[in-house]
């Protein structure tokens, strides 16, 4: 663990849904404490609360109980709209399934984000997270005439948008082939040596190596917490060909 | 910038969506088309109608025998208007300025040479030629001479010209009116039409001649008259009530057995006929407008639960609900303002083909139906708009995104 002030605290962090009769606990007292610039995967077989503590965490969802502090504020009881105000400037998300508007051009879906923050200059942004994740050549290009590739790449280009605090992922090569998914996850590994702070959510082992830190839940709580730093690949070896140009 | 967005957005769903859009839009289109169409020809109508009374002479009044409707009608002797009874009004009401008796016979055969046709004569004093706004414009207008020798003279209508096909030189010459001889004294100037009907197509003859050939209206003149201003119009319609009455010697509780109409009353009257197509109007696009915004609701609902995805993923990237509302209620605005835009051009057709018909009116649309017409399109959109767009709004970005 590092020293200082985390971006992001969760401090007994418990979810319950009502299921019919019964009350299902998705989340049973999550203490998690992520600090900038850092690469976490969070795992955990289905079931184990994984996804509900990605969307607590990407505040699409409240938690039942629990505090929760982004970048030093308390967002666990934010109302409707500074939640969204929250998810649309600190948060980047990226999704299994992509989620790009499909009759909008490339540039004109990483635009979306700074529509709803009112930022000026929109244009000139989303190119430049474009070039970021190396699909300046694609800004024109419908989401049906890309590869899913560079479907991600785009998504991921939407995330950085705003200079998001922090990037959600959630199964980011889910969809993709296991070449394409390298190239996803050298792209990744790029930013967080740029000093992008990285949540991976997934199952699979294998993607969970690339992270620095490795964060098992079973059953709603965290039931391992490891840096792995040290047994992280040599990122010169992953750069081969996951790079653009 | 959001806005503009908005509106992008939605005119690329309304063009991806071509065909579903218009189906959509087209009961909308239906009533704002009826609405510009109907407006625009009453309101030509209306101004058609006020031109023509206006052409009935300057605050004109009328009076006529009419027997009242019902037991109280039927109660009453013989209804009549007579000479008499026109005199004492042209002599006693001083609310008027000039009174003629109006005698209308209609077809009556005019022989001229060897031509033979049939027309209205009406039998007239010469204080008619103001009354009614009828100069002549050849020739001479009857004098008194010739109402109080009841001569054989005339004057006719343009269109009696143009059937007899004759032109001013006619005046000084005869004709054969029922039979009996007549000098063309002068032709007058012509009134036009209405609704189709010539108005030039009159014999005037002075009113004492018309008794004499037609004794049955002795008992039943009709009188036109001309108040001295607009305001004293009342005060005349006052005046020859109670002067009638009292002639007609009818107790309080009778009814009149006469009418006096005038020209404002006449006007009214066109006015309801007006008044009666603007409420079937209303009917008409109330109906549409419920059907089209119904179809609007039924198409963005569609549309809500096709995009929950989108709808997810744009709360996830920092639209609130506010946004979200915005950019459904923008699309259902955009669908009923193309219905609006689409019926504005289609009642301006519509109308503009109605005025080239021979015997309709000058149409014109006015300003504001093409604003009312733009208003209940918008507000169709925006009422059923909401529901969809509240819809959009409130749905829960985890479970939007996990919409299969």
């Amino acid at each position: 663990m590092k020293a200082g002030t985390p971006l992001l605290q969760l401090q007994g962090i418990t979810k319950e849904y009502q299921m019919g009769t019964e009350i299902v606990r998705a989340l049973r007292g999550v203490d998690l404490a992520i600090h900038e610039n850092e690469m976490v995967a969070i795992m955990g077989s289905s079931g184990s609360g994984k996804s509900t503590l990605l969307n607590i965490l990407g505040l699409l969802d409240v938690p039942t109980a629990g505090q929760y502090w982004l970048d030093g504020q308390n967002v666990a009881r934010l109302s409707q709209s500074a939640l969204a105000r929250v998810r649309g400037r600190r948060i980047g998300f990226v999704f299994q399934t992509f989620e790009l508007l499909p009759r909008q051009t490339a540039v004109r879906n990483v635009e979306l984000p700074l529509i709803y923050s009112g930022t000026a200059h929109r244009r000139q942004l989303a190119i430049e997270a474009l070039e970021r994740v190396g699909l300046a050549d694609r800004m024109k290009h419908r989401p049906n005439q890309m590869s899913g590739g560079q479907r991600q790449r785009v998504a991921i280009a939407r995330a950085l948008v705003q200079r998001p605090a922090i990037l959600l992922a959630d199964e980011p090569t889910g969809n993709l082939d296991s070449r394409t998914s390298e190239e996803i996850l050298d792209l990744f590994e790029n930013l967080y040596r740029e000093g992008q702070t990285i949540v991976i959510v997934t199952h699979e082992p294998d993607i969970a190596q690339r992270c620095r830190r490795i964060v098992c839940l079973r059953d709603g709580q965290v039931e391992s917490d490891e840096d792995c730093g040290a047994a992280r690949p040599d990122p010169g070896v992953l750069m081969r060909g996951g790079q653009a140009p | 910038m959001i806005f503009l967005s908005n509106v992008y957005n939605a005119l690329e769903q309304l063009v991806t969506h071509r065909m579903r859009s218009l189906l959509t839009i087209l009961a909308i289109v239906i009533a704002v088309t009826a609405t510009i169409t109907v407006v625009s020809v009453v309101q030509g109508f209306t101004r058609y109608v006020s031109n023509f009374l206006e052409g009935l002479g300057t605050n004109a009044v009328f009076v006529a025998p009419q027997r009242p409707a019902g037991d109280a009608g039927k109660s009453l002797g013989r209804v009549e208007l007579n000479e008499e009874d026109f005199h004492a009004i042209e002599s006693q009401c001083s609310a008027l300025r000039r009174v003629s008796p109006w005698i209308p016979c209609q077809d009556v055969k005019l022989r001229y040479g060897r031509d033979q046709i049939t027309c209205s004569v009406e039998g007239v004093a010469p204080s008619y030629h103001t009354v009614r706004n009828f100069p002549v414009d050849a020739g001479r207008p009857f004098a008194v001479m010739d109402v109080e020798r009841a001569q054989q003279v005339c004057v006719l209508g343009r269109e009696i010209l143009r059937k007899l096909e004759l032109d001013e030189d006619v005046v000084g010459g005869n004709l054969l009116i029922d039979g009996r001889r007549f000098r063309i004294i002068g032709v007058l100037a012509s009134k036009g039409n209405f609704f189709g009907h010539s108005l030039d197509d009159v014999v005037l003859i002075p009113y004492t001649t018309a008794l004499k050939m037609y004794p049955v209206f002795r008992r039943h003149l009709i009188v036109a008259a001309q108040a001295v201003s607009a305001e004293a119009v009342p005060e005349a319609k006052a005046q020859i009530t109670n002067l009638l009455r009292r002639r007609h010697n009818l107790a309080a509780h009778q009814p009149d057995d006469f009418i006096v109409q005038t020209q404002g009353e006449i006007l009214a009257a066109f006015n309801n006929v007006g008044a009666v197509a603007v409420s079937v109007l209303a009917g008409i696009v109330g109906i549409s407008l419920l059907v089209g915004g119904i179809g609007i609701m039924n198409v963005m609902l569609v549309s809500v639960t096709e995009r929950t995805r989108e709808i997810g993923l744009r709360k996830a990237v920092g639209a609130r609900r506010r946004d979200i509302l915005l950019q459904f209620l923008t699309e259902a605005m955009t669908l009923s303002l193309l219905g609006g835009g689409l019926g504005i051009a289609l009642g301006y057709a519509l109308s503009t083909l109605a005025s080239l018909h021979p015997h309709m009116v000058d149409v014109v649309v006015p300003t504001w139906a093409v604003l009312l017409g733009f208003g209940i399109s918008a507000g169709t959109g925006v009422v059923f708009g909401i529901v969809p767009a509240v819809k959009a709004a409130l749905l829960n970005p985890i479970d939007a995104l996990r919409h299969e």
